[in-house]
């Protein structure tokens, strides 16, 4: 039936009731729109996100063009969720708009131009990485990782070197570096020459007014909160610099530089100018083929007094296989580690849990790179003082905590690390870089991977969907309820049922993730590949084939699970050179995803469940879906909104005394007008509660007892205590073929379930309320205690507050909204009178047992 | 005839794609090679045949047509496929007289890819 007939019969029995209601087919119908148009740019931001998963093979042109047609969906979203909500979401649009001026910025290359020219490590959000470059990128997260401790300090962004370059009049001659570097076969001395200009014109460039006094404040404020003396490292960030390939002591670094602003800028300058070195300018000729304009931005950060130094690499790269780590490790600063100025000690652990040192070579170290000891700053080679220098860099205990941080970061990447780590003159541990460490084995003479594979025993062949790729190896853990995952342990496979975006919590600890259901376009999906967890979805019955702790080896490329660690697939994931990552159109495209698809407002339930808390598309998305939503669940609330003449009544084997509204296909069109049988019902989500309802057992008859002070106390209760006031009028479903809205007023208690249910499993959704009861707030509160338990156990986000319960749930498939409604049937059946036996809290364990058991049977014993 | 002594050539000049099939097929077992470059692709093919050559349709120099012309003039027996981002019904319906044995357009998932090869290499079989 088209809408305008509908509204037509609606509006001629007396629908249009107070001014301020609408008719809830033209309601429903908004909502739809809304739906449509969120829908369509979840789609596309499904479709791009699957594009990086490492499955597909694409071209900027498809990047280019699907960013476009993305923007325009999400305008007609934010149109329609206007015209449903009457432009309550108006504060969207200004939310909106910068974004998608940022995600503009990346298709046209200048995403690291707009900013500020200084963010401190610890405001750094994804949005930034372009400006700061990939080390201080990596920087900022770990400063929020409570395993990691990073020295503080701040970025000077490539803003500041494009003000530079467009203040100092060197952009023409950068432009034409940048272009002779794209060409196939380019005019060496021309480069050459370009090169030279720039590297010395960029060491002159005087600052943009009022930069030096932003730096001196800055220096101000880190000083106010280290020990003095305080001295700066100053270290290069080149764009993309440690995200996925090296560029290893490409660019300069200028360490124990004097708290002044000047200074401080002059050590930036010997930074930015690095970007034109020879030698960087060889390496990024071989990283980047096809060229690829670069900026560099430098992280100053505060300089540990440093006992010792050195690196860690999590995975020995000479041995890949062998499942050990090396150390190495001087005494004083770092540096001359890297660049091999002194001996050094060497340190192999194990990689098990607990680590295990199993080598120690200590050297004779008679030098440390130490601080002058001036004001002017700098760093000298100072004797070790006799007795010193045999005794070892790090303590066994130190060493131990190194590899567990090693270890961490491993997972934590999901890639074998190249750490950089120093120590204090108390113990602390600092990590001052960690990136990818890049392995080449020699494949001469040895045997194809597919041969050496066959030793190993396959559980799955062909498993599921690829949601993200990669190898990943580990104990298997299994998740049943969102409570699993408080013990979830460091480099586990998490095995699921189903899949759900709270796995976000330990994705940084897991090594793979696996689920018996679930599709490759669900919100954890788009978590997986933000964080890079290699992820098959949809893989039948792996929780029968596999034992919780059995070591299994994941490989979402080739779709195949194994059991036992096969060392040689995470070797051949180690030695393979993600080359993929860097080609320029994967390279946008995670720019672009990482503006669009990060899903930060998770839980509807939390705070930041606001406008202003959105930070990509996806938050956008996901706050008008659950405006809508919550629009839809107050339509059968207010009473005076319903048209009376257009209710049915619903004949059923239980005394449930539900009226029907049926706003489109919710009921057979040949039912009778008045007590339809449930045969008639067409609504797919009002079928299945009813089904729940009606399951033999669950909906209990006979009335409660209620002892006499239950009885005074909802005889006492006046209007004023609105959480247990009566609630009157009637109980009320709105109905079409997708959707219900069920509103229970069971006298003492009010209780909504709105739902949305059809083939698209992102559209759907499950909206649950409950509150009030006829007792005393003790066991009203017990009873929802009991409810919100229940609900936990099938994966609903839960919200208690007294005797309130609001939980959701979303994006599951027809089938599994199906079950999970006739749960909710069975469960309004079930605890309908319930608080009344609540007299004490082992009563909640109880009942929420019996249930989950399908013991209906106790609430009538 | 298994994967392990098949022999495919990739040739496209976005260096990304070469790099990527290299992975994969390398990965389970083919013997593979990759250009950038159509006519360095050919002069490799004359020196020795492949089983199955995957071809980028627009390439500077010698195009995609002109490839799938010559290698099945070099030898008929070899398997041609088509990716590519611009597939227009034209261009479909040359190939299709050339003898190509599937194309596919950009962008593609990798699996279905190998199911193309897999059918490629099941029609051998089916030959012999």
């Amino acid at each position: 039936m088209a809408l305008r007939d509908l509204l037509k019969g609606f509006s001629a029995t007396g629908w249009f009731t107070p001014k301020a209601c609408r008719p809830l087919p033209l309601i429903f119908s908004q909502f739809r729109e809304v739906l449509k148009a969120n829908n369509q740019a979840l789609e596309l931001i499904a479709d791009m996100g699957e594009k990086l998963s490492g499955e597909y093979l694409f071209d900027l042109r498809y990047v280019e063009a699907t960013v476009e047609e993305m923007i325009a969906a999400m305008r007609r979203a934010l149109t329609a969720i206007n015209i449903l909500t009457q432009n309550q979401c108006v504060a969207l649009h200004e939310v909106f708009t910068p974004m998608e001026a940022r995600v503009r910025a990346i298709l046209n290359k200048r995403d690291d131009r707009e900013g500020p020219p200084l963010l401190w490590l610890t405001e750094v959000e994804t949005r930034h990485w372009p400006l700061v470059g990939g080390k201080a990128a990596h920087l900022s997260e770990l400063l929020h990782n409570p395993k990691v401790r990073v020295p503080e300090g701040f970025v000077i962004t490539t803003r500041l070197f494009h003000d530079l370059l467009d203040l100092n009049g060197l952009r023409p001659e950068f432009d034409r570096f940048e272009l002779l570097l794209s060409e196939h076969l380019p005019d060496e001395e021309g480069l050459e020459a370009l090169r030279r200009i720039l590297q010395e014109k960029v060491l002159r460039a005087e600052p943009p007014s009022g930069f030096l006094d932003t730096l001196t404040e800055a220096i101000t404020r880190l000083a106010a909160s280290s020990e003095p003396p305080l001295f700066l490292a100053v270290r290069s960030s080149a764009q993309e610099e440690d995200m996925d390939f090296s560029f290893a002591g490409q660019f300069h670094s200028e360490l124990q530089v004097p708290p002044q602003a000047e200074a401080v800028y002059r050590a930036y300058l010997l930074v930015a100018a690095s970007l034109f070195g020879a030698k960087a300018i060889r390496y990024r000729r071989q990283v980047f083929p096809e060229g690829s304009p670069m900026s560099i931005a430098a992280c100053c950060q505060r300089m540990i007094r440093a006992q010792a130094s050195g690196i860690i690499y999590s995975i020995d790269p000479m041995e890949p296989g062998s499942q050990s780590m090396v150390a190495v490790g001087a005494l004083g600063q770092g540096q001359a580690v890297v660049e091999g100025q002194v001996p050094t000690d060497f340190f192999r652990l194990s990689k098990g849990e607990p680590p295990q040192v199993i080598e120690r070579v200590i050297a004779a170290k008679h030098e440390a790179l130490r601080s002058t000891g001036t004001a002017d700053g700098g760093l000298t080679m100072r004797a070790v003082p006799n007795g010193q220098s045999g005794v070892p860099c790090l303590d066994e205990q130190t060493l131990l905590e190194l590899a567990g941080v090693a270890i961490h970061l491993e997972t934590f990447f999901k890639r074998p690390q190249d750490i950089e780590w120093t120590l204090d003159p108390q113990g602390a541990l600092y990590i001052l870089q960690s990136r990818p460490l890049l392995i080449t084995e020699s494949e001469k003479g040895k045997p194809k991977l597919s041969e050496k594979l066959e030793g190993y025993e396959l559980i799955a062949v062909d498993a599921g969907r690829v949601a993200q790729q990669g190898i990943g190896a580990g104990p298997a853990f299994w998740v049943e309820t969102l409570a699993d995952l408080k013990d979830f342990p460091e480099g586990a496979v998490l095995i699921s049922h189903r899949d759900s975006s709270q796995f976000v919590q330990v994705m940084h600890r897991a090594a793979a993730i696996v689920t018996e259901v679930g599709t490759p376009a669900s919100h954890m999906a788009t978590l997986c590949r933000e964080l890079r967890v290699p992820c098959l979805v949809g893989v039948p019955d792996i929780m029968v084939k596999v034992v919780p702790g059995e070591e299994i080896t994941v490989d979402a490329e080739d779709r195949r699970i194994y059991r036992g660690r096969v060392v040689e697939l995470l070797t051949y994931q180690a030695t393979t050179t993600m080359d993929l990552h860097m080609a320029p159109e994967f390279r946008m495209l995670r720019r672009i995803l990482r503006e669009v698809s990060r899903l930060n407002l998770v839980d509807p339930l939390m705070q930041e469940f606001r406008p202003e808390g959105c930070r990509t598309f996806h938050d956008v998305l996901r706050f008008i879906h659950e405006t809508a939503v919550l629009h839809l669940v107050e339509l059968g609330r207010d009473d005076r909104c319903l048209p009376g003449g257009l209710a049915r009544r619903l004949d059923l084997p239980i005394q449930a005394g539900i009226l029907a509204i049926d706003i489109g296909g919710g009921i057979a069109p040949d039912a009778p007008r008045d007590q339809i049988p449930f045969s008639a019902i067409r609504s797919i989500p009002f079928r299945a509660i009813l089904q729940g309802m009606m399951f033999p057992g669950a909906w209990h008859q006979e009335a409660m007892s209620v002892s006499f002070r239950d009885m005074m106390h909802s005889m006492m209760t006046t209007p004023q205590d609105t959480l247990s006031g009566q609630y009157t009028g009637h109980n009320i479903a709105i109905i079409s073929e997708t959707y219900v809205n069920l509103c229970f007023r069971f006298g003492y208690h009010f209780n909504i379930i709105d739902a949305f249910c059809h083939d698209v499993e992102r559209d759907n959704h499950i909206y649950f309320r409950f509150l009030g009861g006829a007792t005393d707030i003790a066991k009203r509160s017990r009873r929802a205690t009991l409810i919100a338990t229940i609900l936990e156990a099938f994966d609903f986000s839960i919200q208690t507050k007294g005797d309130l319960v609001i939980a959701r749930t979303s994006n599951l498939s027809q089938s599994e909204m199906e079950r999970t409604l006739d749960i909710l049937g069975r469960l309004i059946g079930f605890t309908r009178q319930l608080d009344v036996q609540m007299t004490d809290d082992q009563a909640v364990a109880r009942y929420a047992e019996a249930f989950l058991m399908g013991d209906y049977g106790i609430v009538a014993g | 005839m298994s994967e392990t002594n098949m022999r495919l050539l990739v040739v496209d000049d976005e260096p990304i794609v070469g790099k990527r099939l290299k992975q994969v097929f390398g990965k389970i077992g083919f013997e593979i090679e990759t250009y950038t470059d159509s006519a360095a692709a050919l002069a490799a093919i004359a020196e020795k045949p492949f089983d199955i050559v995957v071809t980028d349709l627009k390439m500077e120099g010698i195009d995609g047509i002109e490839v799938l012309k010559r290698v099945r003039a070099m030898n008929p027996k070899t398997r041609v496929i088509i990716i590519t981002g611009y597939a227009s019904p034209d261009t479909a319906e040359l190939a299709q007289q050339e003898g190509v044995f599937a194309f596919l357009a950009k962008p593609f998932r990798l699996d279905e890819l190998k199911q193309v090869i897999y059918r490629a290499m099941e029609a051998d079989r089916a030959k012999e």
